[in-house]
């Protein structure tokens, strides 16, 4: 049986990053953590990770240029799917995190029951 | 523990000036038993041989003494979830309030002044976590206050015990702390990092006012330390730390109307608070 899929959660805020992990842990993930870009492109190639959580608004490298930097990797960690939340809700904001290599966008906030339905469909887990 | 001969009338008011001028606080002849038993302490701890030597001593402040016989008179006593009709209000209603009146910011700052051994402030930020559906939406700050310096240590450890917790179901103490065996457990790392502690004495507006305005400011248990002169001081200090519309809550035995009529009263379901009025220049 395979073992659990892996989240990386990437935000600032230790709230969010706190709520993300207990809400995705309680649904059977095991939940890595990353206080901004940077320290995901570190973390990221000992991971495994299936499905990355990216923040838009971080200090050092924000979401976007995470997830471009990411996307133009040429190791295994560059197909990663990412899930971008942000409170930002224009359609220009929806186009940007498309445009840098995101697999879906939420609005915050994200409800419990949201989190757990996309990250389980984002990680081809049935619903 | 070593005999030490009683305060005179003299000494024990000298030393209840002193306490009184340096933190608001007011001890008289009816708590001479818990003065003394802290001067003597404080005597044993320093070596002083008469309370000649350590009132000296604490008056020059030798070795930071004034911190540290501060700090033997604070009460440290609290637990997380205390008064939790209070959290209840805080997400139910002021929450909803700060954040129609002020749409267009991200932000949400909470202060806890006094934080004490910083289980005030953890059960805030617990308490979003599990009640505000905004918890991800907003930057939320939180920041702990206390004029006791060794209560603030305690803060940044994030370790508790048995006592502490007594109010958490299994089912919280389980997803937010780590059991270190022994009755004792640690808070998580993330809720240790969302809280910022401070030392601040508030009846010193040099103290308070740098901390910037608040949308919440709980405030409970201090002021009945406090006689009226320095509670209407805290009163004033803590208005000013409150954005226009900001809310402060007391301890359930105590009432800001006796104390300052600069607050609105405002009676929710769950609590009585207090708010500075809206419409005031920020």
């Amino acid at each position: 049986m395979a073992g659990p899929k892996t989240v990386l959660v990437i935000d600032d805020a230790s709230l969010v990053r706190l709520y993300y992990r207990s809400t995705l842990e309680a649904a059977g993930f095991r939940v890595e953590e990353a206080l901004n870009g940077l320290e995901a492109l570190e973390k990221l190639p000992g991971l495994a990770a299936d499905l990355l959580i990216v923040d838009v608004n971080m200090p050092q490298m924000d979401g976007f240029s995470f997830l471009r930097t990411l996307r133009q990797a040429e190791r295994s960690i560059a197909a990663v799917p990412a899930l971008v939340t942000s409170t930002e809700s224009r359609e220009a904001d929806f186009a940007a995190a498309r445009t840098a290599g995101a697999n879906h966008y939420l609005v915050k906030p994200v409800s419990r029951e949201a989190l757990v339905t996309f990250a389980r469909l984002l990680c081809g887990l049935p619903r | 523990m070593a005999e030490f001969p009683a305060l005179t009338e003299e000494e024990f008011q000298r030393l209840c000036d002193f306490l009184y001028r340096r933190t608001g606080m007011v001890f008289t002849e009816t708590k001479r038993y818990y003065v003394e038993r802290r001067i003597v302490e404080r005597m044993i701890a320093t070596g002083a041989g008469s309370f000649q030597s350590y009132f000296a001593r604490l008056r020059t402040d030798v070795q930071q003494e004034i911190e540290l016989f501060i700090n033997a008179f604070t009460v440290n006593e609290t637990y997380f979830y205390r008064e939790d009709h209070q959290l209840k209000c805080l997400t139910t209603d002021l929450l909803a309030e700060r954040v129609r009146a002020n749409k267009a910011h991200k932000g949400i700052r909470i202060w806890c002044a006094p934080c004490s051994t910083g289980e005030e402030p953890f059960s805030v930020a617990i308490w979003l976590l599990e009640n505000w559906p905004l918890v991800d939406q907003y930057e939320i700050e939180i920041l702990g206050s206390d004029i006791d310096t060794e209560a603030l240590q305690a803060c940044r450890q994030g370790i508790f015990g048995k006592r502490a917790l007594m109010r958490l179901s299994p089912a919280l103490i389980e997803k937010y702390f780590e059991s270190l065996g022994n009755d004792r457990w640690r808070i998580l790392d993330e809720l240790r990092g969302s809280v910022e502690f401070s030392r601040v004495n508030i009846v010193e507006p040099a103290e308070t006012r740098p901390n910037g305005r608040f949308d919440v400011i709980f405030c409970r248990n201090v002021l009945i330390y406090f006689d009226d002169a320095s509670r209407r001081v805290a009163a004033e200090n803590l208005f000013e730390n409150l954005l226009p519309g900001g809310f402060i809550c007391l301890g359930h035995t105590e009432s800001m109307s006796r104390i300052s009529p600069l607050f609105d009263v405002r009676r929710f379901a769950d609590a009585i608070v207090y708010q500075r009025p809206l419409g005031e220049s920020a």
